[in-house]
Formats: structure tokens, sequence, C-alpha cells
């Protein structure tokens, strides 16, 4: 599902997020970042053009869901928080922030003397106009935002933000798209026009757009840290991947977003190029229906599961450009547990055992639905010949994106595969996934059990203990298996060697700030 | 001009009967734009309000009939994915594909057109052998295929063409040429294998009547009788051939297009129907079917310029 891939947010280590729920538990510390470095004068003139493997459907943070929407958004808007490239969450519009002994009061410091590329100025209007603009129903923000009760502006640079709850991922959320901050005027004054004249504070603002084309962003004279090096940075939309990649081997373009799985060794060689290849922070898998068709018997979905060879379908259909899964949680995650996320190994015996217990001793058969993009097809077929060898049949039901999300929303589908690309926290990765009604259990799964640990994480402000409760959630999920966790994609990136000062931030978003060419 | 203005009246109701099938059709589809815009992790309470605030939520005749209204107007209305008006994504992308078809024709033409006329003249001899093995190339190698090794070999290995990078052709004619030259390289070889084999069939078939022989017993020199008398006559098949072709390329040359990276009118049209994006899909198929029409009026017109008995 490469180039329908839904939205990925930073990674947090272990370490960093340990650290962060330790001082949070406290109630009263402070984390700051350091003062903005003063401006210098810059007068080069480098265009950067970067590839995209789709066409980011929107620019606006309200309504974005599609995971390329933010390579450009990440440029053209600042967040209240930020991933480092240290794999951190540290304050960036944030100057400073406190939250409440009992973690349902979080004080926003805001950095003074930023001024959105409008010359609108960004102050804690700004923040509770764009909070309560996310807040909305028809938001996409809506439901990360459900437990914020109240914002307010006690001073024109100190926002409070009150919660139903207490809700450790919210500086996380914050670092997304819900703390992408954008023009207060400006949106008054586009109104629904605001995608096609997005303006925020970032580093670069919005010059022009030709729709499935190119997006072309140029350098913010005004940024409030130092200017951007590059003078102006231009998106182009190649929607094959390997004309995306061509076009990095012709020069068109210096950077892309992602190389496909056949091609990365070759890329690998060659010595124009710099190849990135890690662990992302999502994963790929099928949810099984546990309300309808074969799989409301739990015998029958612990075989389909155990059926499938991991390994081999990342080798075969991902060139090894993946990591096989038994878990939501990959080795980028602050969660990680490798011990859990090993996949199980099938026995003839066992499958036998399975599936006589689930009253289909000689087998039985499902239809999968499944998105049509080439690698997902061969996903589906070597899954086929997999589950064949034990007298499971599946048929493969192709369908195109938007078909695919709707039969999910309406539970109207026996096996269904589509992943999640992930986000920095785990709670965003599982919570409405497996919890009783979740705007993502397509599977309709429920468990008292599971939603106590999953509401009990959402609580716990160190995520040492957070880990903990995790894995005893996960081994539930692996037991009831309303979900059948295939493989951890890999971001990729290529870059030509002209390129200087690239670093990698495990959300897969390339920073163009701090960026420049030889 | 009266006649083409007729035949444009007459296709007014075939227009609105496409385009209510056209918004049958997609409104039956699984799906809606509210789902896509906020994808996958939305609650159904987002979407329905999403829905609302888009005016998904109204009876669809009314929805179908506001559309109509705004045609009517001259409005085609605006994209629900990010509200730019369709007549302005359709100006930006159709003069992409309509420049690509016909540079197309051009190159098709002249390729098919000498080699038609060898093969028919040597009809069983090695030219003609030549030819029928370039047009099954033509007509058998997939355009994407072609497109790609034009692009690794033309971009990459050497750097005589731009891999991507359109800019309109009034404004930078230069680059324009540039940018469109592997692709309309890439879809002509193919469409030109296509008209080749029409042309030498239909001038096969006219070489063997009795007025041919005339001029020839007239005296008449060969390849006169060739240019004059047989090649006019054996037209009519190849440009209703050629018509259809035009036809084909305008309803999107999606594969070339995605190749060569040029945001062209079948792109828009496919990347709409992914977003569920009602109102530019109506647009784009009412924009479409109207292209269609103008090509079959267009070659109806030429008939008349190379036969003038059917003028009449």
């Amino acid at each position: 599902m490469g180039m329908r891939k839904r939205s990925k947010y930073f990674a947090v280590s272990t370490l960093a997020l340990l650290s962060l729920g330790t001082i949070t538990a406290c109630g009263t510390s402070t984390s700051t970042t350091s003062p903005p470095s003063s401006p210098a004068v810059n007068t080069s003139n480098q265009t950067l053009n970067i590839g995209l493997s789709a066409d980011p459907p929107t620019l606006d943070p309200a309504y974005s869901s599609a995971l390329v929407d933010r390579q450009v958004m990440f440029n053209l808007y600042d967040t209240l928080f930020q991933l480092s490239s240290k794999n951190t969450i540290i304050p960036d519009l944030v100057k400073s922030y406190t939250v409440s002994p009992d973690g349902l009061t979080y004080t926003l410091q805001l950095h003074q003397h930023v001024k959105f590329q409008d010359g609108t100025p960004f102050n804690a209007a700004a923040v509770k106009f764009n909070l309560t603009r996310d807040m909305q129903p028809a938001s996409a923000r809506h439901s990360s935002l459900a437990d914020v009760t109240n914002v307010t502006t006690p001073s024109t640079y100190t926002v409070v933000i009150q919660l139903k709850k207490p809700l450790s991922p919210l500086p996380a959320i914050l670092a997304g798209r819900a703390g992408m901050m954008v023009s207060p005027t400006a949106v008054q004054k586009e109104g629904s026009n605001y995608p096609n004249d997005p303006v925020g504070t970032g580093p670069f603002e919005f010059k022009s757009r030709v729709k499935g084309s190119t997006i072309k962003l140029v350098r913010n004279p005004h940024y409030w840290r130092a200017e951007p090096k590059l003078s102006a940075v231009t998106y182009r939309i190649f929607t094959d991947p390997n004309v995306e990649l061509t076009n990095l081997q012709s020069g068109a373009v210096q950077i892309v977003d992602t190389v496909p799985p056949q091609q990365v060794s070759s890329m690998e060689q060659n010595s124009n190029f710099t190849v990135v290849n890690h662990t992302g922070l999502g994963y790929e898998g099928v949810y099984l229906n546990v309300k309808q068709g074969p799989f409301t018997n739990l015998f029958l979905r612990q075989a389909v599961n155990l059926a499938i060879n991991r390994q081999t379908l990342v080798n075969v259909a991902l060139k090894g450009v993946a990591t096989p899964a038994n878990s939501p949680f990959s080795a980028a995650s602050p969660v990680y547990n490798a011990q859990e996320d090993v996949p199980p190994t099938a026995s003839t015996s066992e499958m036998k055992r399975l599936l006589s217990e689930g009253g289909k001793p000689h087998g039985f058969s499902f239809t999968l639905q499944s998105a049509n993009d080439p690698v997902t097809t061969q996903v589906d077929q070597i899954m086929q010949s997999m589950l064949a060898q034990y007298g499971i049949q599946m048929k493969i039901e192709q369908l195109d994106f938007g078909t695919l999300l709707a039969n999910n929303e309406a539970h109207n589908f026996q096996a269904s595969f589509l992943g999640w690309s992930g986000r920095l926290d785990p709670d965003q990765n599982v919570y409405s996934f497996f919890y009783k009604n979740g705007a993502l259990n397509a599977s309709q799964f429920v468990n008292a059990q599971a939603d106590t640990l999953l509401n009990q994480a959402r609580q716990e402000s160190s995520m040492a203990q957070r880990a903990k409760t995790y894995a005893a959630f996960v081994q539930i999920i692996q037991q009831q298996v309303p979900y059948v966790f295939l493989y951890h994609q890999n971001n990729v990136f290529a870059y030509a060697k002209t390129v200087q000062g690239f670093h990698y931030y495990s959300d897969g978003v390339i920073r163009a700030y701090g960026l420049s060419l030889s | 001009m009266a006649y083409a203005a007729k035949r444009l009246v007459t296709m007014i109701p075939v227009l609105i009967f496409l385009s209510i099938i056209v918004f049958s059709l997609i409104h039956l589809i699984p799906g809606n734009p509210a789902q896509v815009i906020l994808g996958q992790d939305a609650s159904p309470s987002s979407i329905r309000a999403l829905e609302m605030q888009l005016g998904l939520n109204l009876p669809l005749p009314e929805q179908y009939l506001s559309w109509l209204g705004g045609i009517l107007h001259g409005n085609l209305g605006r994209s629900l994915l990010d509200n730019q008006p369709v007549s302005q994504l359709i100006l930006q992308s159709l003069p992409v594909t309509a420049e690509l078809a016909v540079g197309t024709i051009i190159v098709a033409i002249a390729i098919a057109f000498p080699l038609g006329i060898l093969a028919a003249v040597y009809r069983d001899r090695w030219a003609d052998a030549v030819t029928l093995f370039v047009s099954t190339i033509g007509i058998s190698v997939p355009p994407f295929w072609l497109g790609m090794i034009f692009l690794i070999e033309f971009t990459v290995r050497v750097h005589w063409f731009p891999s991507s990078g359109y800019e309109p052709l009034w404004s930078h004619p230069l680059r324009n040429l540039s940018v469109m030259t592997l692709p309309i390289l890439a879809t002509g070889f193919r469409e030109a294998g296509v008209l080749l084999r029409m042309l030498r069939a239909s001038l096969l078939d006219v070489l063997d009547q009795d007025f041919i022989r005339t001029a020839r017993a007239k005296g008449i020199s060969g390849w006169k009788v060739i240019f004059h008398h047989a090649t006019k006559n054996a037209l009519i098949p190849v440009i209703t051939t050629g018509g259809l072709q035009i036809a084909g390329l305008l309803g999107g040359i999606v594969i070339t297009e995605t190749i060569f990276s040029l945001p062209g009118f079948g792109s828009l049209l496919v990347e709409s129907v992914f977003s569920r994006d009602y109102t530019t899909i109506q647009g784009t198929a009412l924009v479409a079917a109207l292209a269609v029409v103008v090509v079959n009026l267009l070659v109806d017109i030429t008939y008349g310029l190379v036969d003038p008995r059917m003028r009449k």
C-alpha cells in the first residue's frame, strides 16, 4: 500500500520518553529549547527538487489524512512540539511547558516575536484558534484531540490545555498535524479556499501549485530561526515509484521519498546516491472480522495467523526491505519488545489441531479484500499459496483504496488487508484499532481486558511502565488474533551526493530546512 | 458552419444523458469524498460532519440538479477536495493531453504514410515485409514499456531530454517541446502501427479498382497514380481510424502521462475517481465526452474535404 500510506508520526526513543515521562510525573518541571539563533542574511540561490510518490491531497493540516501531505506541510508549518533527529520530542513553537500533577492541565509558554508568513503575529490566540479548529467534528484531527475539554489563553504567550483524563501522548500529538499552526488571518480570509494558499510560520512559504505536477515553496525571509539555506523547494509528483527513481537518476530531482524494494540494493551500490533505509513505525497486516463469516471462530483466526510465513513474504515480495512482524510495535517504537515481535512458526500438527478444533479439519475458504498495487498483489498471492498448503482457500478481491476504506468502516469484509503507517506514540498505533468501537476497529474486536490495558497505558506517564502494559496487551491480541501482523514497512529515501545536511527523521518526512546543495 | 452548429446542438441531450449516467455510477461506488479526505482513522461522526459541510447529505437528485444548474451558468463547480474550480483544473490539464494527442497523430502520420504507401506499392516484397515488421512491433509493444525504455535511454544514459518538468507551450515553448518529445514519440510509434496497417489495406483495395487501371492505361506515371488517385480514395477509412485514435487518446493516455510525469487530463480523471471528487469527475467526464464529439465532427468535416461526394 505504498502510495496510500496514511500518516506516520514521530518515533521517540525509549530513553527520551522515559525521561519526559519522569519529568511530567513530577508535574512541575519545564523543558526548554535553546533560544532561536540569530537570523543570518541568506542570498543563496539554490532550488532543491524533491520527488514525491503521490500528489498531496491537501496542505491544510485540519483536513489532512495522507502521509504525503506531511512531506510538504512540515516545511511550510512549524509545530507546537517537534520530533528531533535524535528521535526525541522537544518543544518547537512552544518555548517551555508544565504539566499539572494530576496530568490534566498542560500550560504552554510560546516563543515570542514569531510571525506567520503573511505577517500575522503568532501568539496564544493563534494557538487557541488552531486547536479549536482542529477539534471541530469535521476535522481530521478531531479524534486525536477528543480528550481536550478546554483551551484558554491567560496571557498573550501562554496557552492552557485542559484534558478530560490524563493523556500521555499529548506532546507527541502536538508534534504532528494537530500541532501545525496555520495563520488565522489566512483561514478567515480564504475560507474553504485556504488549502490553495496555505500560510504557516515555517522555513518555507507557499508559492504555487499545479495539481498532479508540482508544488513550489520559497524561502521565508522572515523565518524566526536562522534563514534556510535553500532559496526554494520544488516538489515534483511521480505516481509511479520507478519513474520517480528514474527522475532521481536523470537529475530532475535530488531526493526521492521512496525507492521500490527491488531497486534498493542496486541504488545502494551506485556511488552517486545515498540510500537511507530504516524500519518505520507502522505495520501491514490483515483484519479478521470477528463478527462475520469464518473468523467468528477463534481457532480459524489462529490457524490463518500461524500459516503465514512472514520471513518468506518479506524476502520475496519486499526483497527484504521490511521487517517480519507479530506485534504493532516495530524496533523504532519506544515500547518495542523484540521477543513479542517474532512471528510464529507453523507446524503441520498444530495447524491440523487448530483446524479440527475450529470444526474445519479439511480447511475452509474466505475472501480477502486488498488494495491493487504491485507489492500488495504479490503479498496476497504468496499468502494464498501458504494457506492453500493447509486446505485454506483464500479468494482475493482487489479494490481501489476508497472502496477498501468504505468497506472497512462498514465492517463489510471477512478479511481485509490494510496497514497503518505508524505514529510517534504507541497509543496511536493501537488504541482506536483494538478498543471497543474504536474508529479503526474494523475487526469489531471486543475484549474487556484489552480495553482496560489500553486505558491504563494512556494514564501512565513512564514509558517503561507503558511498555509493560503494552506487552500484556499484545499477548491478548496475539491470542485472540483480530489482526494478523505481517511486517513493519521501512522508510526508504535516496538522495544525490550533492545534497548536504540530510538527517533522517523516523516519521519518514524530509525536512528541507538545514539542507543545501553543493 | 451551420452543419457543425447543428451537430453540436443535437449532442446536448446526449451530454445530459451522459452526465446523469456518470453522476449515478460514481455515487454507486462505495466510499465518498468525506471518507477519503478524513482517511483511515476518521470516526463515523467526523465523516458525517464533513459530508454535511460538503453538501453530500442532500438528496442525490438535488445534488445533481444544483450541479446541472451550475453548468447551465457556465460553472463546472469546485473540487470537493481542495476547492479549486474544476474549470481551472481542466484548463490546466486538457492542453497537455491535447498537445500529446496532436503530436502523436503528427508522428503517426509521418511514419504511417510513407511506410504504408511503400508497403502497398511493393506488396509482398521486402519493403512490405519490413513495414509489416515495424507496424507489428508498433502495435504489440506496450506503450508503457517503450516509454520506460525511452526514459532510461534518453534521460538517464544520455541526457538528451528532461525526464519530467512539464511547462505550458505558450509560456516555455522550448522546455515544453523538449519534455513532450519522448512521450509523443512513444505513443506516436504505437498509433503509427495501427494507422499504417489501415492505410496499406485500404490502398491495396483501391489499387485493384478499375479507375486505377484506367488511369494507368491513360499513361499517368506510376507514383502520380498512387498519390493523386489511389491515396486520396484510400483515405476515408484511415481518417475514421485516426479519429477514433484521437478520441481514444483524449480519453486518457494515463500511462504515458504517468511515465513522463505530465499533469494531463487522463491523470486528472483517474485521480479524481480515486479520491471520489464527484464534481471533478463529472466535469472531466463531460469535457471528455464533448472532446470526442468535437473530434468526430472534425473527422466528418475532413471527409468532406477529402471526398467532395460526402458533402451532400
